[in-house]
């Protein structure tokens, strides 16, 4: 009678895990970019995914020098970085993928916090994803350099634009630092003005 | 020797044989002739042995692991060309443990000696592109080391394209442990490849490096 009560029980608990699985998927702040193809004639393509095991195991390995890098690591589940050098080739397909991605997101309820566009046509959009209102969930940063290249950064877990640079420096990923000082200049330029006229309205958020 | 002339009947008694018992000093030259013979071969082989183990050993040596070869197979199989190779090294943990015994004593630097700590394993593979060939597609040669990697296990964590560089890093998908850490990388600069596999605990190195940033930092406040 035993058995026979062991093996539905486990086929049971089987399916419940199969199709929690299903059911669970990609965490929330998760962004599929897709794949990209490396461009020709020699141009840049740096391609950077740092999974969750990885993380933990840079978090323990600094703990005891850095506590503060190993809970910096700690709350990151996933970190991709993708740089795709623009060439004449690829220059207008990759530019019209990058904002269909800016769209995607847009679309699946992630908050566009920043817009930076400089006057070289630089183009710079941060997307944050929350948990439970307060939490951050997934970090995503698109950047389109029409000269040179595009920039694609996912970073899964609870961490804050200004944090970028630092996870940059501890992951030594040199465009997270890139973009992480760039985040930083913005954020400086913008508290300027506001230092001056703080009744302007502040940015969306 | 003695026990080879006794004979033990099956309850456990010894029966000494008659010439035995007449002359016990001197057993027969029919029992004795084997057990010289295996004391001979013993001693002939001892050195044999030992002979094969250190040509086994240094073999060893020039002996790339499974991974590495994988790799290496898979890129020299799909973009063709001729490949010559210049080095392959394979140091195993016996091989890097007498190398840390012997630079015990040896006064080294403090990063030379942490790497040496942390490494257990190291294989190293560098191959020429013959001249006349023409220069692979880089891409391409990414896209075959990912498949190959891939099958046994092993996820792209890091790929550079940049002029005529590619640099691809490869960690194992599972099982990844901070005593234990496994690492592939592959290094191409549109003449040289360079496939590297090590496996350790980047403990020490990573220690040496975070207190030589922290004092870096402390000079300059």
């Amino acid at each position: 009678m035993k058995t026979m009560l062991r093996y539905p029980l486990a086929v049971a608990i089987l399916a419940a895990g199969v199709s929690f699985n299903v059911l669970a998927g990609p965490p929330p702040g998760q962004v599929d970019f897709g794949k990209f193809t490396p461009p020709g004639d020699g141009g840049q393509f740096v391609e950077v995914q740092i999974n969750s095991n990885l993380l933990s195991l840079a978090a323990r390995t600094v703990e005891k020098q850095q506590p503060d890098a190993a809970r910096l690591l700690r709350g990151v589940q996933l970190v991709r970085v993708n740089v795709i050098g623009l060439t004449d080739e690829n220059r207008a397909e990759m530019t019209k993928r990058v904002q269909r991605i800016r769209h995607d997101l847009d679309a699946q309820g992630w908050d566009h916090n920043v817009t930076v566009q400089e006057k070289n046509g630089e183009d710079v959009g941060i997307y944050t994803k929350t948990r439970g209102g307060e939490a951050l969930a997934g970090l995503a940063i698109t950047v389109i350099d029409p000269k040179e290249q595009v920039v694609l950064i996912n970073i899964v877990g609870d961490i804050r634009p200004e944090q970028v640079a630092a996870l940059g420096e501890k992951l030594d990923i040199k465009p997270l630092k890139d973009v992480g000082a760039a985040l930083k200049d913005a954020a400086s330029k913008d508290a300027a003005p506001k230092e001056e006229a703080p009744k302007k309205a502040a940015p969306k958020n | 020797m003695l026990w080879s002339v006794l004979v033990f009947n099956l309850t456990g008694t010894v029966k000494i044989p008659p010439s035995s018992a007449m002359n016990p000093t001197s057993p027969p030259p029919a029992a004795r002739r084997p057990a010289r013979r295996l004391w001979l071969w013993g001693i002939l082989a001892t050195p044999l042995l030992l002979l094969l183990l250190l040509g086994a050993g240094v073999a060893s040596l020039f002996h790339l692991g499974s991974d590495v070869r994988a790799l290496r197979n898979e890129l020299i199989k799909s973009r063709g060309g001729e490949w010559r190779q210049q080095i392959a090294l394979n140091a195993g943990r016996l091989t890097l443990y007498a190398v840390r015994v012997g630079l015990a004593g040896v006064r080294l630097d403090p990063g030379a000696r942490a790497a040496l700590q942390s490494i257990q394993t190291a294989g190293v593979g560098v191959y020429q592109l013959a001249s006349g060939t023409p220069p692979p597609d880089r891409a391409a040669m990414l896209a075959a080391a990912d498949s190959a990697m891939t099958a046994r296990g092993w996820e792209r964590v890091v790929g550079v394209l940049d002029g005529h560089d590619l640099v691809a890093v490869y960690m194992p998908e599972k099982n990844v442990s901070v005593h234990h850490l496994k690492c592939c990388v592959l290094v191409f600069d549109g003449k040289e490849m360079v496939l590297v596999s090590v496996q350790g605990n980047p403990q020490p190195i990573l220690t040496y490096a975070l207190n030589r940033t922290d004092s870096r930092q402390a000079k300059f406040k």
